[in-house]
């Protein structure tokens, strides 16, 4: 049982860690994972600690490796992953690392500057371009006007033109150009009108081709617009709204020659542009790939450091600054490791002295360490997922490990639905090294961390299936029927035996709807069927009335054993913690509350299976009034099942009765009369108490001997009691709470038991539906179609069955198994207010990096 | 609205609620402030702010943080809580949240017309703005002259078109003016606000309105302070102040006619509200009048959340959420300046 049973010895452990070989020291612990760090600076914020510089430099290092992670994504390189984890980088290191990122992030950030910038300047002269394309035909019509325009100085000599007119006429008359976005076209031409009154023309058309917006890289739709405004006044308010509306405005030519000779001019520089621009990313992709070779390493090194310079803040410094002492929790079979890795990290630093350790005696409560492999981690989740066991509890994951799929499968029961479920779960656990199956979605990652779990549960409801004989709800005649129909009719037995018996004959079968086989006749019952239930019943009309009397019957047997398992369970934890009156004043009883009323319920029923047959079953009292009456003390007579039934329950009962009250009042008055110091005990003992309630200088005048005495007392089981204050008010609050939980608990989680014949029911019925619905239709049709409707009828009865019975009908018995365990089961013994041993181990962060990454 | 609120309220406003609960839940504790007030540097703030639930907001940021630089992460990610809850919203809510954005809009035309009388660059003040009143057309605002200008040009199409009504006028925007205008925007945009919360009723109404009066009383008080010593005149005054609240209509009548500060309070010692208040003004670590009313302020927010099915939480939050953000940031000037002596006097939200 080992390690499972119970969790592991802790001790807690000094480490003085030399200054200088404190981060190797640390570096070599965290590869091992051994031990879990105590935060021995609490009180002191994060920001005060001794190595916030260290952590500070450590973020730094990140942020640059975001970065670098990042630009490498975004170009599309492939980051290789290394499958070794490089240790811890050493001191030396760190400072050529920084420097060398630092060095590599200035180059990336000023290459890719330049690179944007780059891109920038080529997208705005790609709008350009198009505007000028655009606003061509634009032109073509103002080119009707123009010559008005330029007949204006002929006007101006007009003397009879007053002086505000000849200002209007001589504001030239003037462009702005230039691109807006798609979606504020509407409400930048209504501002122009507003504000400028009408005295605009604005003509605009849609771009083409989507073009990069050069500020924020998104491919959006553009419209190109030309304003032709009059005077200055207002074309510095157009400059203004285009301004607001983040237009693109480009100067406009104002002559055709002008227009060519720019169009020409952009286009040479489009073209000197992309050659730059295709050198720039040539270099960047370069830098990028060689730095894409080093960041998964580099990512990792850095997390390690800033692991270790976290777990350094918990240390406390000792009073010569020349020495870290931290203190950890530390599993006691792994001191050895320990001391190894402390060595080994004192070596590699080359430090003269070397660190060392030692354990200190503790009153705290460790935390609780239960080393699991691939196959008991799923139960022992189970279990931690209703409270982490206190420290050196029974754990009942051991136990759960097999009840867990067996009372799933009792919900569960059928040959078919277990062998796909197993099946499944095998090729999980088969494949469990695939590395797609590690890193898959949410939902197939707990089936595949609970496979070893599914892969029992489909055992189990195998052979549950076999015992309820249900293969997709139909019985299978494996052995052969031990019913003989044939034995019933009147010709296969002699007649004088006719008389007796109610036997069947030719016009019996003709007009009778339904006819009972009976077991009294000789013949009709050769014994019962090897394994499991009969295959008769699956045509008999009162199957269900069978069934579900002799799942009833179970599951109330398995919940009254699983409940008494668990109280049996609390004697070892009360033997562990040495409170041996535990034993006698609560869990004793407990076992007699349940078991003089619920197990001798069960000894009824096995009872009853035992000794009536099927001649006397006619006469064969309820158990169900049997079990009242027992309570009742009924004053007239019943047949009863045996002789001096009466008697025995009275027993019973009388028992039951007292155990309430120890139950009740035992362990308080115990620990009240512990308290008072043992009045009827001898003299020395009491000499103990004198001991403690003196001061202490009359401690050391007494003699070693008696102090000693003490001490070995102090072992008998009631340090606790001693040490902590007594409160006799609240111990007996609790206890009266738990017993009255205890009791009535008893009653409602028997009833709760009977969940299990409630799902299995639930299932056998929903399977059998599913099948009367699809299969047997599917299997009426005549033959030449039959084929042809049969394939479609099975896909579909594959997927419901999967879908309904497999995952949802699983999923609900999996739920009703759980809280059979964490209710029913586990709170007869356990307490599970551990917490949980969580080492300082690097295999924890590196596990997460994987994650990161594939999100990035 | 319907009868009972109570039983609609969720089906449309539920999961914002419940969201803002959440929000409200991650505001700074004591606790949190005790440990930013020890902080030594920005570094230590920014490191002390990552283990509460501003998360890594500042990990982007190139060395060396400033004080700014904090203010504007810490606008942005309120910023980005309310566009979610608004993005998120059905009418009535978002109207509601419309009419949380409008102060902030006021705030920021204002702003900008002011830039533009002193002659600074659009871009230069828009990095002021708050980015919870940030509109389209904001950037041309510097194209008015007058406040008919600028309703017709500009501001025609955005949600302060309304509270233009009151301040139509062909005065050229100096410096007086605009705080005029400021000033009577306010004045119709809260009487705005409260008409539209007292007309939703139930619980909403309960909760805003009280809300809603202390904010014009305070606006009225502090309306008359500022006036004291400028050329604004009794009538003038009179008209700037919002006509609802406890003080309306006697006390403003009152407060027009107030001439300096013990008037003031003279007035105020009328109303059980704000004779605390005015008490409390300069008493134990020489609280201003400001400080005061935020105080109460953030009492009667954190009270909001005290009852369900309204959307006064949101505008809690909000308001809760930049009280926060001017304690950070005081908590950090005081830092960078070195000028610990008054690093205690933000205000503590309950």
């Amino acid at each position: 049982m080992g390690s499972l049973f119970r969790s592991e010895t802790m001790c807690l452990a000094q480490l003085f860690l030399q200054s200088g070989t404190a981060y190797e020291c640390l570096s070599a612990l965290g590869e091992k994972g051994l031990v879990q760090f105590r935060d021995l600076n609490q009180n002191v914020s994060s920001f005060q600690r001794k190595f916030v510089g260290e952590v500070k430099r450590c973020e730094e290092l990140e942020r640059i490796l975001v970065y670098l992670v990042q630009e490498i994504n975004r170009a599309d390189i492939p980051l290789p992953e290394g499958e070794a984890s490089p240790p811890a980088p050493p001191l030396k290191q760190v400072l050529e690392m920084q420097e060398q990122l630092q060095k590599l992030e200035v180059e990336l950030r000023e290459v890719t500057k330049n690179k944007e910038k780059l891109r920038k300047n080529l997208l705005e002269l790609i709008e350009y371009t198009h505007m000028l394309r655009v606003t061509k035909t634009f032109v073509k019509r103002n080119v009707e006007f123009e010559p008005t325009y330029e007949e204006f100085p002929a006007l101006e000599n007009d003397s009879l033109l007053d002086y505000s007119c000849m200002q209007r006429l001589g504001a030239k008359l003037g462009f702005v150009s230039g691109l807006i976005n798609q979606g504020k076209v509407e409400a930048f031409e209504k501002m122009l009108w507003r504000v400028c009154k009408g005295y605009t023309i604005v003509t605009y058309a849609e771009l083409d081709e989507s073009l990069e917006d050069p500020e924020t890289g998104e491919v959006i739709k553009w419209y190109v617009f030309l304003i032709s405004f009059w005077g200055e006044q207002i074309g510095h308010k157009v400059k203004k709204i285009c301004d607001c509306y983040h237009c693109h405005v480009y100067p406009y030519p104002n002559t055709a020659e002008e227009r060519r000779e720019i169009q020409e001019g952009l286009n040479t520089r489009i073209q000197d542009l992309y050659t730059v621009l295709h050198k720039t990313e040539d270099y960047l992709r370069q830098v990028l790939c060689k730095a894409a070779e080093t960041v998964y390493s580099r990512v990792i090194q850095v997390r390690k450091m800033k692991a270790i310079y976290h777990m350094l803040n918990m240390c406390s410094f000792d009073v010569t600054n020349k020495c870290l002492i931290a203190e950890v929790w530390c599993p006691e079979a792994d001191l050895h490791d320990l001391r190894r890795a402390l060595e080994e990290g004192s070596r590699e630093s080359g430090a003269t002295i070397p660190s060392f350790m030692n354990t200190i005696p503790t009153k705290e409560t460790p935390p609780t360490l239960i080393r699991t492999n691939k196959f008991t981690e799923g139960f022992q989740n189970i279990v931690d997922a209703y409270g982490v066991g206190s420290y050196r509890e029974v754990n009942p994951a051991l136990f759960t490990i097999i009840t867990f799929p067996f009372l799933f499968a009792v919900m569960f029961g059928d040959f078919g639905h277990g062998f796909v479920m197993f099946l499944f779960a095998l090729l999980l656990v088969l494949n469990e090294n695939h590395p797609r199956l590690k890193q898959s979605q949410e939902i197939m990652r707990m089936f595949f961390n609970g496979r070893y779990i599914l892969l029992l549960m489909g055992l189990f409801s195998v052979y549950t299936g076999l015992i309820y004989n249900d293969c997709f709800s139909k019985s299978v005649n494996l052995f052969g029927s031990g019913w003989n129909v044939s034995a019933m009719y009147s010709s296969s037995h002699a007649p004088q035996e006719h008389k007796k018996m109610v036997l069947w004959n030719d016009s019996v079968v003709k007009h009778s709807r339904v006819l009972q086989l009976d077991p009294s006749v000789p013949g009709v019952f050769q014994g019962p069927y090897p394994l499991g239930i009969d295959p008769i019943w699956n045509l008999a009309t009162n199957r269900l009335t069978f069934l579900n009397s002799f799942k009833m019957k179970m599951s109330v047997i398995l919940g009254i054993i699983h409940m008494t398992f668990g109280v049996i369970l609390g004697i070892f934890n009360h033997l562990h913690f040495r409170k041996k009156f535990n034993i006698y004043l609560v869990s004793i009883p407990e076992l007699l509350f349940m078991l003089c009323i619920f197990g001798y319920l069960i000894f009824m029923i096995v009872y009853k299976w035992l000794v009536f047959s099927a001649e006397s079953s006619r006469v064969a009292p309820s158990i169900l009034i049997e079990f009242i009456n027992m309570f009742l003390f009924p004053a007239s007579e019943t047949n009863g099942l045996y002789r001096g039934q009466e008697h025995v329950q009275r027993v019973l009962l009388v028992v039951t009765a007292l155990s309430v009250p120890i139950l009740f009042l035992g362990k308080p008055l115990f620990l009240l009369w512990l308290h008072n110091g043992r009045s009827c005990f001898g003299v020395s003992r009491s000499g103990y108490t004198l001991v403690r309630k003196d001061s202490e200088e009359e401690v050391s005048l007494l003699g070693s001997q008696d102090i000693e005495e003490g001490n070995n007392q102090m072992e008998d089981g009631c340090r606790e009691v001693t040490c902590e204050e007594f409160n006799f008010g609240e111990i007996l609050m609790t206890q009266v709470i738990h017993s009255i939980e205890y009791c009535l608990g008893c009653i409602s989680n028997t009833a709760s038991y009977l969940r299990l014949w409630a799902l299995s029911l639930a299932h056998a019925q929903l399977s059998d539906v599913l099948w009367a619905m699809l299969m047997r239709v599917g299997l009426r049709v005549d033959r030449t179609y039959g084929v042809l409707l049969l394939l479609p009828v099975i896909a579909l009865f594959a997927v419901l069955t999967v879908f309904i019975l497999l995952i949802m009908e699983g999923l609900s018995a999996f739920l009703h198994a759980i809280r059979l365990h964490w209710v029913e089961f586990q709170n007869k013994f356990y307490v599970g207010a551990g917490t949980k041993f969580v080492p300082f181990s690097f295999r924890l962060l590196s596990s997460k990096f994987n994650n990161d990454d594939s999100v990035a | 609205m319907l009868e009972c609120a109570e039983l609609y309220f969720n089906v449309d406003h539920g999961y914002l609620e419940g969201l803002v609960r959440g929000c409200k839940a991650s505001l700074l504790t004591q606790q949190d402030y005790v440990n930013l007030v020890q902080c030594e540097t920005l570094e230590d703030l920014k490191i002390h702010l990552q283990t509460t639930d501003y998360g890594n907001f500042l990990a982007n940021q190139t060395n060396p943080l400033t004080v700014s630089k904090i203010d504007t992460e810490m606008r942005k990610k309120l910023c980005r809580e309310f566009e979610y809850f608004r993005n998120h919203s059905l009418e009535p809510l978002s109207t509601f949240f419309t009419y949380m954005t409008c102060s902030y809009m006021i705030d920021n035309v204002i702003l900008l017309m002011n830039g533009a009388l002193q002659k600074k660059s659009v871009k230069e003040i828009l990095v002021k703005c708050h980015p919870l009143g940030r509109f389209t057309e904001m950037e041309a605002v510097n194209i008015a002259e007058t406040p008919s200008d600028l309703f017709n040009a500009v501001l025609v199409e955005t949600p302060l078109a309304p509270f233009f009504q009151d301040c139509m006028s062909e005065n050229t925007l100096d410096e007086l003016n605009i705080e005029l205008l400021r000033n009577k925007l306010y004045k119709s945009y809260l009487e705005a606000f409260y008409k539209f919360c007292k007309n939703h009723g139930d619980v909403t109404a309960e909760i805003m309105c009280p809300i809603l009066e202390f904010e014009a009383d305070r606006r009225a008080f502090i309306i008359t302070l500022n006036s004291f010593g400028t050329e604004l005149s009794k009538e003038d005054r009179e008209t700037l102040y919002p006509t609802f609240g406890k003080l309306y209509p006697e006390g403003l009548r009152l407060l027009a006619q107030a001439d300096d500060f013990d008037q003031m309070k003279r007035v105020a010692d009328h109303y059980g509200v704000y004779k605390p208040l005015f008490e409390a003004v300069g008493g134990s670590g020489g609280k201003t009048l400001e400080d005061v009313f935020y105080e109460r302020e953030v009492q009667m927010n954190v009270l909001a959340f005290n009852r369900q099915f309204h959307y006064g939480v949101f505008y809690a939050y909000v308001k809760l959420k930049e009280q926060e953000m001017r304690n950070i940031v005081w908590i950090a000037e005081c830092i960078s300046q070195r000028h610990r002596t008054k690093i205690n006097s933000y205000i503590p939200i309950l």
